[in-house]
């Protein structure tokens, strides 16, 4: 399986694991390293392999379902779907990142980055560019 | 028995104890030394020492215990001679495992702690038996080809009332055959990816569905065994099958035999023959070194819900004493035993 896309989780992070599963999940489908049809592992493989509950798999799949990204399937995991309607805009959801996002760039000023690198930076991230 | 088969029954037993316990380092993944996880420049540096002095009290106590079963063999014996003999046999499996206690107490010294970071692949895997499903259901089909068989020429059975124990027999016979089954899919489905891509995660899979495949081929054997066993009281199959049923099991024996050979040469996990390069991505066997207990026999951790994991003490696969599904597994190892002893003897 050379290249196969990787979910990883770190128990001592402050984030919750299910979001770091989410959030990796998320990269791979914006990414399209995932692609319309590919299967994920079932909720009870994935979360004997990083093992965590099966209940922490399942949360982060019912994110991602939320999203549009993934239709979940009974004891077969979940299909990565196409993503082609656009979604109903969240307004405060988008607000909510978006503070998040201008946090991340006052750390990354202060961690010594300038205006621009931190433009060159995103822009790179939002183009699915990998670094 | 006369004094130089004794002598030599016991040497036998002792020595391939003593070569079981010689070998036993080499069982495990090559990261993981006397069931701990330890850095390689101590498997390459201390852990090699560590090995030799480990190896030197094993034979030590095998070579004493050939020289006590060669003194207590001798013809002026008493008639206790043979409990001797048993206790000298298990007083050297004794000083093997005492050895490895030894081993392993050193070796934790070099433990690597266990990370909080994992990693896992978002590819599904094959979690089908080998063979599919028709094949991991060849031992019910012989069992029912014996049980049409036993009822089509029961009128030829000798004695009345010994078709019902035959039939009882083939009962047990499913019994086991769905013990090993449901073991082989529980091992299959059950248990834990470790190497995540490459190289290393292929041969982690190879060796997840050799064991399988030995687990499929011993309900096979089974199925085979207590069959021919029955079939062997109509005096039509009597004759044909009396005394070829070694025959019969050898191919499945010697292919089974093969595997054991083939995981010595690959090693915990098949990770002896991938590339050193191939599996760094992991470390160990994703399992914490403090929930392994006597030594590596046991793995005891309710946080993980592996009901299976690698095992530290010899190949395959162990269960997790901490998981209620190993409990209810190992209590369905018993119920073939349960039902042969209640209605079978």
């Amino acid at each position: 399986m050379p290249g196969a896309p990787l979910v990883s989780i770190n128990l001592q992070s402050s984030t919750p694991v299910y979001r770091q599963i989410a959030s990796d999940l998320r990269r791979h489908l914006v990414e399209e390293r995932l692609k319309p049809g590919d299967l994920l592992p079932p909720i009870r493989q994935l979360a004997l392999d990083l093992g965590v509950h099966f209940n922490t798999v399942a949360l982060a799949y019912r994110m991602l379902a939320d999203e549009g990204w993934l239709e979940l399937k009974r004891r077969r995991g979940a299909a990565v779907i196409a993503r082609n309607a656009p979604r109903a805009v969240d307004r405060r959801h988008v607000d909510h990142l978006l503070r998040q996002l201008g946090h991340l760039a006052a750390e990354l000023r202060s961690a010594g980055m300038t205006p621009r690198q931190i433009t060159a930076a995103l822009q790179r991230i939002a183009q699915g560019a990998r670094s | 028995m006369t004094f130089d088969s004794w002598a030599m029954v016991i040497t036998f037993v002792i020595a391939f104890h003593a070569l079981l316990f010689h070998a036993m380092p080499r069982f495990s993944r090559p990261d993981i030394l006397f069931a701990v996880t330890v850095p390689d420049a101590f498997v390459a540096g201390g852990g090699r020492t560590l090995i030799s002095r480990y190896r030197a009290i094993v034979w030590t106590g095998a070579a004493a215990a050939v020289a006590l079963s060669v003194l207590l063999s001798a013809p002026s014996g008493s008639e206790q001679r043979g409990w001797l003999m048993m206790a000298v046999v298990a007083g050297n499996l004794i000083v093997g495992l005492s050895a490895w206690l030894w081993a392993h107490r050193q070796a934790r010294t070099h433990a690597l702690p266990h990370g909080d970071a994992r990693v896992a692949s978002l590819v599904p895997r094959d979690t089908s038996l080998p063979g599919g499903a028709l094949f991991a259901g060849g031992p019910f089909a012989i069992l029912l080809t014996a049980a049409v068989l036993l009822y089509a020429y029961s009128d030829r059975i000798p004695e009345g009332g010994r078709e019902t124990s035959a039939f009882g027999w083939l009962a047990f016979g499913a019994l086991c055959a769905a013990m090993t089954l449901t073991l082989a899919v529980s091992l299959s489905r059950r248990t834990r990816q470790i190497a995540v891509d490459g190289m290393a995660a292929a041969a982690e899979q190879r060796f997840r569905r050799m064991n399988v495949l030995m687990l499929v081929l011993v309900g096979y054997g089974m199925a085979i065994m207590i069959s021919a066993v029955t079939l062997e009281k109509v005096p039509a199959f009597g004759d044909v099958l009396s005394g070829r049923l070694g025959f019969m099991l050898l191919p499945l024996m010697l292919f089974n035999f093969g595997i054991a050979i083939w995981m010595f040469r690959v090693g915990q996990g098949g990770q002896r023959a991938v590339d050193p390069s191939e599996r760094q991505k992991a470390r160990g066997d994703a399992t914490p070194d403090h929930a392994w207990k006597v030594g590596g026999l046991f793995y005891f951790n309710r946080s993980d819900p592996a009901i299976w994991v690698e095992n530290r003490l010899g190949f395959g696969y162990t269960l997790n004493m901490g998981h209620s599904g190993a409990w209810l597994l190992m209590g369905m190892m018993f119920l073939p035993m349960l039902a042969a002893t209640l209605f079978l003897f």
